[in-house]
């Protein structure tokens, strides 16, 4: 913040000399075939690296002017909108930068993986089917992406959960992990479950250890053996549980936990139709169990590497447990999330709670640039560049190094741009990660307050629940103070609805603003607390009268900001939004629907903005 | 076509290749490429084609598409009706892309007694090419297997996406047009401008100078008419911003290299200070939006110009939307020389087309049907051809009626370049293909599959079949069309429901029959499907297969009363009951127990179905409710739940029909109450007599039941 008033006076048209050797700089490009040589390459750099930078580029964006985040999104809006396009649309191309930042000098080592969601095993993932934007694919196309290439032979991939599941398909055991106790009093039939199984594995387990038995003769064991549904695993004792759900796969867990000393439980699938069974191993001693458990963790890894594919990549960046840079977090890692764990979580707070486990630490570089400038022209990397030039003297020498067999392949080069970006808005920041190799984590450590913020908008206070109307005005008005109205003439400009609306009631009469969401709807901002219920209760009530009646007459419709939330938060993404006003409220009876989820809202909406990752 | 179903069209390949291998000394068809059509060559090869359809007996059809079934449920079921079917296939013609369009015109030479081929290959891809249509309208959906099997044949996406061709439908081309005139009607009546205050010395000055400059071009202008060539110096010096020309006859001062800030400046001075100059902006060639200041001699030569200017600024708007029509002239062609389309198992084609080049699909099928049947009045499926004589069945023996091998096996002249010795195809028809100026009677394009190669084949099997239907080829008079055939007539317009069901739908009169025309020999003579008679049932835990879930409600409704049991996908399954009153049964018994939640209801045979708490069932109606909304998740189950479905169980009586009724949350009828307590207390009559039952009666305690039950059941191995 500090290097905000003195960057002025440094103001100066510093030589562009990194965008100069642009036109050298290379970038590795992977496909299926080189795959294997390629995270050989990756691994060793991303292990001497400093931070690791991603880019993303998907089949399209949303169409629709309301589905984009906005300025008037909260957090949570803001996760709903951006969960939807990555559900939608499909990651073709994953840049990855591990680089090291030494002095003024950055050095990166660019690799651009090109995806394609093959069904490799054919189990239907990790994608049944993805959208495609036409204008995008156009435009790719005459940058000149190699669409062929990328179908032909791009890296497919399967998340941690279809891995789960091919392994299903496939019929390949899993080590069974204990579950944490439920608290929540089991269901009747759970209860018997449990109680059956306890007793089944207490027996199975006691004819082992009674010695009585041991002398027996064959022809009896093999008769207890059947009773007992005993079999055996390798050299070692086990039994098979059936269960008929995942649920029951948990209690069944849960039962065996009590057991754990000796017993090493794996969940099977029956082969074909995914019908589970737990199979539980009798050990002998520790040692044997850590053996067997070594032995059976060592057996899954080899099964299932093919499966992995591209998420090989994700794995290896999420293990180095390095800071990662990207342009627009949000968007990025609602991509990255499904492709790596599973599919997204509809609550946002879970998403960050396990994105967190496996990403500790994300710079949004956008994020960064406001801090820099709240309201710099701040559109592309290339102008956000330039602004930087113009207005910071901080120069930065980008050295990309070669790779081999990479010439004159520049896709993906975004990654090095966005590698450059940072490092100089480190340097801005005062907080330049000038690493030695021994104080990196400790100069790493200044940046840390700007990490992990994916909340659309920057603002000073973490804890203010505002939201800003537009891109370039730093006046922050409270979500309470928004209204939704749609059901005007169309095509009118907010100008023209801002002066219809003037006037037409008493509670216009005070200071308000309106800004267009899309052509349908628009959103009125009241500069004076409580009005905003005013209205709402106005529009609903029948002493209506004068211009505002006229108004409502002709279609004029209104709802609350909660209503906002709902609509995002339940994914009704129609392409108006007031066609998903209408669509989804109107037999809602809306306006009686907002004052009593109103009060509700207020209790929660304290939180439900600014959230850091820090403090969950 | 082919990638419908990736397995079956590889199968085609595959025995292409093995029937091409088999005859490799026999003399090989000649190889030359197809004619590929994209953006750069679409006017002429546009123009050849309306020449080779005029005179055309019938021209084959095929198209490529991104996919096909939009979620694993959306795939074609038995257990789907004529109605569902239809909705599964507006659902794909509605989010796929057309990526490839193969028309192939055939000509019957009389003089040399042979079928003259012109195949054309489109590709097109939904590309924007006017800035204000709404962008949403060209988003597409990919079936990765889909695209997949597209890149197996070499498929090139770069070239379809660069230089596809682009289209607009009927029904949008008109929507823009009218919204043209609204936004044009709009303009009128918001005419008033707000004045922008001078605040910025900057916007003061310039508007001052501007002023000045107008004042002396209006001076020069009054004073002496023949300025113009003297002012146009004078203003060279300002790096040309103002520049005098003529627009209609009238002097103006063409504005060029301001900012949008200063032409409404600009604007702002003339409307003040220039009664007779009017601030215009024109369309100069193809998006350019030149603004002008134009001077005028009277009001009334003020309106007249301001009208021009608009008229002028409609008519190219209106032009572009024009040529934004682009793929569609072939299909508009199509249309209007209403010639005999021929298609192989093409109900999906022709949904696509009418989607993309018509406009939005119907509802209900009966609706599709008779106004595509307006635009395409003769349409003949050969896959319907071919399954509609015993002697072209046993003829085709064991052989698919997939396309490659119906053409390898009818044609193999064609296919393969040599004459066979079989004795069918001594009467085989003659087809010469023509590519541009390349003539050959026998041709492999590739090993490619590409539209354009598939509509010549669909088009030889056409003629193939009908010279074994024995129709005659004859030269026609132009009032008589092949279509109006006696023989050929009653196979028109029969279409195959969908891709692999042999329901066959009547384009002309919209009624859909069980199997084939004309034929004796069926062989899926399924029992018939009551469609009354099925409940739908999603959410069970996923252990759980079709034979346990018919064992677990025979236990309670009867040995015999489950007809069938069919999985939707692992998520849900179609019940067939013997008699519809079962349904209704089935779906108060659930409710109930639901309801009731305690340990009587867990000791129910069906409670195993019920476990977990998310089964949800409903009748057939639902299931076609769902399957009519455009949302597409990937399980049964997550898409009910998308849909808006909150309640677990439909009963029969509470029907909400339409959309709204899927938002609605079913209520559960009190009425009903009293018909559940007794269909319980049957069911617990019916069901075996176990300890469980004894205890019941004598209303023990839950922790009662649950003590004995593990006491009885500790050597069980499995449970339940």
């Amino acid at each position: 913040m500090a290097g905000k008033g003195s960057g002025h006076f440094l103001r100066r048209f510093c030589t562009i000399t990194s965008n100069a050797s642009a036109q050298k700089w290379s970038v590795a490009q992977v496909f299926k075939s080189n795959f294997a040589e390629s995270l050989e390459g990756l691994k060793a750099h991303v292990s001497g690296s400093d931070f690791i930078a991603v880019w993303l580029r998907r089949t399209g964006s949303s169409s629709a002017a309301w589905h984009r985040v906005s300025s008037f999104d909260t957090l949570e809006t803001a996760y709903s909108k951006a969960k939807h396009a990555a559900e939608k649309f499909q990651v073709l191309q994953f840049a990855v930068c591990p680089f090291e930042v030494r002095a003024s000098k950055v050095v990166a080592h660019p690799y651009n993986f090109h995806l394609f969601p093959r069904d490799e095993l054919e189990i239907k993932r990790p994608s049944y089917s993805f959208m495609c934007q036409s204008s995008h694919l156009a435009s790719m196309v005459d940058e000149g992406f190699d669409f062929n290439a990328c179908i032909y032979d791009g890296i497919s991939y399967l998340s941690r959960e279809q891995e789960c599941l091919a392994k299903v398909w496939k019929g390949i055991p899993v080590c069974g992990k204990y579950p944490e106790k439920s608290s929540s009093s089991p269901s009747v039939a759970d209860a018997v479950f449990l109680e059956r199984i306890r007793s089944r594995i207490k027996q199975w387990k006691n004819s082992f250890e009674d010695s009585s038995t041991r002398n027996d003769e064959p022809l009896v064991r093999s008769m207890r053996k059947l009773i007992l549904g005993s079999e055996e695993y390798g050299s070692r004792p086990s039994m098979t549980i059936d269960v008929c759900s995942q649920n029951q796969v948990q209690h069944a867990l849960e039962v065996l936990a009590e057991f754990s000393e000796d017993l090493v439980p794996l969940t099977v699938p029956a082969k074909g139709a995914g019908a589970w069974a737990v199979r539980v191993i009798l050990t002998s001693s520790k040692e044997d169990k850590n053996l067997l458990e070594q032995e059976l963790q060592n057996l899954e890894h080899e099964q299932t590497k093919a499966f992995r594919g591209f998420r090989e990549v994700i794995e290896l960046i999420s293990a180095a447990q390095k800071p990662i840079v990207s342009l627009n977090s949000l968007n990025d890692f609602t991509s990255i999330y499904p492709m790596f764990l599973a599919p997204l979580p509809s609550d946002v707070d879970e998403f960050l709670r396990s994105l967190r486990l496996v990403f500790p630490q994300v710079f949004d570089v956008n994020h960064l640039m406001k801090e820099i400038a709240p309201l710099g022209k701040t559109t592309s990397i290339a102008t956000a560049l330039s602004f930087l030039n113009n207005q910071f003297f901080a120069p930065v020498d980008v050295e990309v190094s070669p790779v081999t067999g990479s010439e004159g392949k520049h896709h993906g080069l975004n990654v090095v741009r966005i590698c450059h970006l940072f490092a100089k808005l480190c340097s801005i920041l005062r907080s330049a990660p000038e690493s030695s190799q021994s104080d990196s984590s400790h100069q790493a450590g200044t940046l840390e307050r700007f990490a992990n913020i994916y909340r659309p908008w920057p603002s000073a206070d973490p804890l203010d629940e505002s939201i800003s109307i537009w891109r370039n005005d730093t006046r922050r008005a409270n979500c309470r103070d928004v209204v939704f109205l749609w059901g005007f003439e169309k095509g009118l400009s907010s100008k023209m609805l801002k002066s219809q609306l003037q006037g037409s009631h008493k509670v216009f009469s005070e200071n308000f603003d309106v800004r267009l969401v899309d052509k349908s709807c628009a959103i009125v901002i009241f500069w004076q607390p409580g009005l905003s219920g005013n209205l709402l209760s106005i529009m609903n009530s029948s002493d209506l009268s004068g211009p505002l009646l006229d108004l409502v007459s002709e279609g004029l419709k209104a709802a609350g900001y909660e209503t906002y939330m709902k609509l995002c938060r339940l994914g009704l993404f129609d392409a108006d939004l007031a066609d998903a006003f209408d669509h989804n409220f109107a037999d809602d009876n809306g306006y009686s629907e907002d004052h009593s989820t109103r009060k509700n809202y207020d209790v929660h909406s304290n939180s439900e903005s600014m959230i850091y990752l820090e403090e969950l | 076509m082919n990638h419908r179903c990736p397995v079956r069209a590889l199968s085609r390949a595959l025995s292409r290749a093995l029937a091409t291998a088999a005859t490799s000394q026999a003399p090989t068809p000649s190889t030359f490429p197809l004619k590929n059509v994209t953006k750069s060559n679409f006017e002429p090869a546009l123009e050849s084609l309306r020449e080779h359809v005029r005179a055309a007996d019938y021209v084959a059809i095929d198209l490529e598409m991104t996919g096909v079934t939009s979620a694993p449920w959306r795939e074609s079921f038995e257990f789907d009706r004529y109605d569902v079917r239809y909705l599964k296939v507006k659902d794909s013609a509605e989010k796929f892309a057309v990526v490839q369009f193969g028309v192939c015109p055939f000509r019957w030479d009389h003089q040399e007694l042979r079928f003259i081929a012109h195949p054309h290959n489109f590709y097109i891809f939904p590309r924007q090419e006017l800035s204000f249509d709404d962008p949403a309208a060209y988003d597409f959906l990919c079936q990765t297997a889909s695209v997949d099997f597209l890149a197996k044949y070499q498929f090139d996406f770069n070239m379809c996406i660069r230089e596809g061709i682009s289209y607009l439908s009927r029904e949008r081309e008109n929507e823009l047009l009218r919204r043209l005139e609204e936004s044009s009607r709009f303009r009128h009546k918001h005419k008033e401008f707000r004045d922008v205050p001078l605040i910025r010395m900057a916007d003061v000055l310039f508007s001052e100078r501007i002023k000045s400059r107008m004042k002396e071009w209006h001076e020069k202008l009054l004073h002496d008419r023949n300025c113009e060539l003297q002012f146009n110096e004078s203003t060279n010096d300002s790096k040309q911003q103002l520049q005098t020309t003529f627009y209609r006859t009238r002097p103006a001062l063409a504005l060029s290299g301001f900012t949008p800030h200063q032409l409404r400046l600009i604007r702002q001075v003339t409307r003040n200070h220039f009664e007779d100059i009017v601030y215009v902006c024109v369309n100069v060639q193809k998006s350019c939006v030149q603004p002008l200041l134009v001077y005028t001699d009277c009001n009334t030569d003020k309106d007249l110009l301001l009208k021009e200017v608009e008229d002028e600024n409609r008519r190219g708007e209106e032009l572009k939307i024009h040529s934004a029509v682009g793929f569609r002239h072939v299909i508009d062609l199509l249309s209007s020389e209403q010639k005999l389309i021929v298609g192989h198992n093409c109900f999906l084609d022709v949904a696509h087309i009418y989607r993309k080049f018509f406009g939005q699909l119907p509802f209900a099928a009966e609706e599709f049907v008779s106004s595509a049947n307006k635009h395409l009045p003769y349409i003949i499926d050969t896959k319907v051809l071919l399954n509609s004589s015993d002697i072209l069945k046993y003829w085709m023996r064991k052989s698919k009626t997939s396309l490659s091998s119906a053409f390898a096996r009818l044609c193999p002249e064609i296919a393969l370049g040599y004459v066979s010795t079989d004795l069918a195809s001594k009467a085989c028809v003659k087809v010469e293909v023509q590519v541009d100026d390349v003539r050959a009677s026998s041709w492999n394009a590739g090993a490619k599959h590409e539209a354009g190669y598939d509509a010549f084949m669909t088009g030889c099997v056409f003629a193939q079949t009908c010279s074994h239907l024995g129709i005659k080829f004859h030269p026609r008079s132009s009032s008589e069309i092949l279509a109006r055939d006696e023989m050929l007539e009653k196979y028109v317009n029969r279409l195959f429901l969908s891709w692999n069901n042999l329901d066959i739908i009547n384009l002309s009169t919209g009624r859909v029959t069980g199997n084939s025309v004309g034929s004796t020999y069926c062989k899926n003579q399924y029992s018939k499907i009551l469609f009354e008679n099925i409940v739908l049932i999603w959410g069970f835990p996923h252990k759980l297969r079709a034979r346990e879930i018919k064992e677990c409600i025979s236990k309670v409704f009867g040995l015999t009363s489950v007809t069938s049991v069919y999985a939707l996908d692992k998520t849900t399954v179609f019940v067939q009951f013997k008699e519809a009153q079962l349904v209704s049964d089935f779906l108060v018994l659930k409710e109930t127990l639901e309801r009731n939640d305690d340990p009587i209801s867990v000791l129910n045979p069906l409670w195993s179905l019920l476990e977990g708490g998310n089964t949800c069932a409903a009748d057939y109606e639902t299931y076609k409710e769902i399957c009519s909304s455009p949302v597409s998740k990937a399980y049964f189950s997550d898409q009910a739940r998308a849909v808006g479905i909150k309640w677990k169980t439909r009963l029969l009586n509470s029907k909400v029909p339409g959309q709204e009724g899927i938002r609605k949350q079913g209520a559960s009828n009190l009425s009903l109450e009293n018909a559940a307590d007794s269909v319980l207390d049957k069911t617990n009559m019916k069901s075996n007599k176990s300890a469980s039952d004894d205890m019941n009666r004598r209303r023990f305690s839950c922790g009662e039941i649950l003590d004995s039950l593990c006491a009885h059941e500790v050597e069980r191995v499995r449970t339940y």
